[in-house]
């Protein structure tokens, strides 16, 4: 745990970031980019060169979508994982991408012209919202008495359902069904400024809100009785916790696709990193959600380059033998 | 008041009526006398009938019969409600060695995938065994979804980075009948009439089986030797169904579950009436998968699953 070395503990990540981030700006570029004029197609002044304008149209916006997803998804995870008191609780598992996925093929079948925007982004938060709640009622996600194991295989059928019907809402609307497993596998490779701007208001004002429950959401950790012997308001936090997830996701799967696993990992890093308290664990969590979104983008590239793979591919290449290891470890 | 041979007598029956059904409605409907003029190999629909759409519906009877025939050994021998072929791990990992393989050699005959599909599968079954032990049926199971999730993400990853035909690949991703013919269902056949009977002798270990592990040893089986048998015989139908029709999810869970409820516990009874109902299970989402929406074609894994994941999460709810 590095908490007792501010320095290396922030100063850690943050280098990490920024060296990741002017990596993602020029390498395994089709059209070969410098590692110079990387840096200089951000400074301000007229672009002269093709390789700039590729950095400044093409690559910055892409670098910066992973940042803000990989921060929007770690702290998703951080709070389902706090709010249910389990530790594989994370948006994949918990059937929150498969609803929103599913919603957005569904729209999209009936009226391509809703697929824009905010919209999107709010309605793919309705559905993830809805598998959430068929997962949290039916399986009684708020009994903290039960078997931490039956909420996520709940998740995992509910997850198993919507996708099912996401396919077979594709297969039978869609005409280029091989265009949208790619989307299905979560990537970025087709992000311009557009989904950038689209993403944005979401994580500016969400990732602050979800710090500012922080304090309280510390006591949660705890019990619940106790929590309510400090004075929370139980329903209400989790009511509102719970919007705040779920327009992350929601706004995530919009503009990448379902991108699994990230949620289930950087809360578990962050906390090794940085210990339980969540006023700490939340800033360090997007920091190593963006490095970790950042660098799967970058071996989604490099392993098949000149071709492009989905990151969400490679993250769940990753991610699958963590999720097998964290269930081994707990009870 | 259970009365089981009743039950299968009426479960045979609906199964030779969604068999006639699955022959005459397709792409194409066909009526009676269509299907008769169709059997001579002058008519215009010979080829689309036999060529096309017998064997696939033969074969979803054998797959079906063998995916819920795996369901009710492997339910056997773990004791454990949730446990089936394709909760463990075993569906998807079979379907991944049989992927790979077609990958690495493209030009691979059709006869070696069911053996590579079963090392496929016994993998998947030590390494379940390596990392879980024995468990609680919840722990049990969230470790075999984890090992699916593992070997999903590989399938996907080398779907994605060697782009298939579409049908191709959704076959390996959720299981379907596309196209299979009659070479297929040769290199079901003779495994499967080996293996179907021959779980009829274990009716008696396994009924001494549910039973507990030290009654069964009193009553006089070697319970280990059992065991074994039973879940390499149980491993060996899951990997031939899934080497041929990819990793079919939900039919071995829901199989026995249903016939349980209808014919009991009893194996004599329950295993023929668990092959009846998983053949019946699939001929319907094959035909439904045909006929929803003509020409275009779901895979039927997507229907098993559409009508499995809601059941599979009503079971979870039940399981202590």
């Amino acid at each position: 745990m590095m908490s007792g070395r501010p320095l290396i503990a922030w100063g850690g990540p943050l280098a990490l970031l920024a060296g990741i981030f002017w990596l993602s700006l020029f390498s395994w570029s089709p059209v070969p980019i410098g590692s110079w004029q990387a840096i200089s197609a951000l400074l301000p002044g007229k672009v002269s060169v093709l390789s700039q304008a590729l950095v400044l149209n093409l690559r910055l916006p892409r670098s910066l979508v992973a940042i803000l997803l990989g921060a929007s998804l770690a702290v998703a995870g951080c709070l389902l994982q706090t709010l249910t008191r389990n530790p594989l609780a994370s948006p994949s598992l918990l059937g929150i991408n498969a609803g929103a996925s599913l919603a957005m093929v569904v729209t999209s079948a009936f009226d391509p012209s809703w697929v824009a925007g905010y919209s999107i982004a709010l309605l793919a938060a309705m559905g993830g919202g809805l598998s959430w709640g068929v997962v949290m009622l039916l399986g009684r996600g708020w009994d903290t008495a039960g078997d931490r194991s039956r909420l996520i295989l709940g998740g995992v059928a509910v997850s198993a359902l919507c996708a099912a019907l996401t396919r077979a809402t594709l297969l039978l609307a869609e005409d280029h069904a091989w265009g949208i497993f790619h989307w299905l596998a979560g990537g970025i490779a087709h992000v311009r400024w557009r989904e950038f701007w689209q993403l944005l208001p979401f994580s500016i004002l969400l990732l602050p809100l979800a710090w500012l429950f922080a304090s309280r959401l510390n006591l949660l950790q705890l019990s619940d009785d106790s929590a309510r012997t400090l004075g929370i308001r139980l329903g209400q936090l989790r009511l509102l916790v719970n919007l705040v997830v779920v327009l992350l996701v929601g706004s995530c799967v919009s503009v990448a696709g379902p991108v699994a696993f990230l949620g289930l990992l950087v809360p578990h890093m962050a906390r090794a990193w940085i210990g339980n308290d969540l006023r700490l664990m939340l800033p360090i969590g997007m920091l190593f959600g963006a490095v970790l979104m950042l660098l799967a983008d970058l071996l989604a590239r490099a392993v098949a380059f000149p071709a492009e793979l989905p990151a969400g591919a490679m993250l769940a290449l990753i991610g699958a033998p963590c999720f097998i290891w964290l269930v081994r470890r707990r009870t | 008041m259970k009365k089981p041979a009743l039950t299968l007598a009426i479960l045979l029956m609906l199964v030779a009526l969604v068999l006639l059904l699955s022959v005459r409605y397709g792409s194409e409907t066909l009526s009676f006398a269509d299907l008769h003029r169709a059997l001579q190999p002058a008519d215009s629909h010979y080829f689309a009938l036999v060529e096309y759409r017998l064997p696939r519906i033969l074969l979803a009877l054998l797959v079906g019969a063998a995916l819920a025939l795996s369901g009710v050994l492997v339910q056997g021998v773990i004791g454990n409600p949730l446990a089936s072929p394709e909760i463990l791990g075993v569906n998807h990992a079979a379907g991944l060695m049989s992927i790979g393989a077609l990958m690495l050699f493209p030009g691979l005959s059709v006869m070696w995938l069911p053996l590579l599909a079963f090392i496929g599968a016994l993998l998947a079954f030590a390494l379940l065994r390596l990392a879980a032990g024995n468990s609680a049926p919840l722990r049990l199971a969230l470790l075999g979804i984890a090992l699916t999730a593992l070997y999903a993400s590989i399938t996907d990853y080398l779907m994605l980075s060697h782009p298939l035909e579409i049908n191709q690949a959704l076959m390996w991703l959720t299981g379907s009948l596309w196209g299979r013919g009659w070479a297929f269902v040769y290199v079901a056949l003779p495994w499967l009439l080996l293996l179907l009977p021959l779980s009829l002798l274990l009716c008696r270990p396994l009924d001494l089986l549910a039973l507990g592990e030290e009654q069964a040893t009193t009553l006089g089986i070697n319970v280990r030797h059992a065991q074994q048998l039973i879940l390499l015989l149980a491993l060996a139908l899951a990997a031939i169904s899934v080497a041929l029709c990819g990793p079919l999810s939900f039919i071995g869970l829901l199989a026995p579950h249903l016939t349980r409820r209808l014919v009991g516990g009893r194996h004599h009874w329950l295993i023929p009436g668990a092959m009846l109902i998983g053949a019946l299970l699939l001929l319907l989402a094959d035909l439904l998968a045909r006929t929803l929406h003509p020409p275009l074609e779901l895979p039927a894994g997507v229907l098993t699953a559409i009508i499995g994941a809601p059941y599979f999460f009503w079971l979870l709810m039940r399981t202590r």
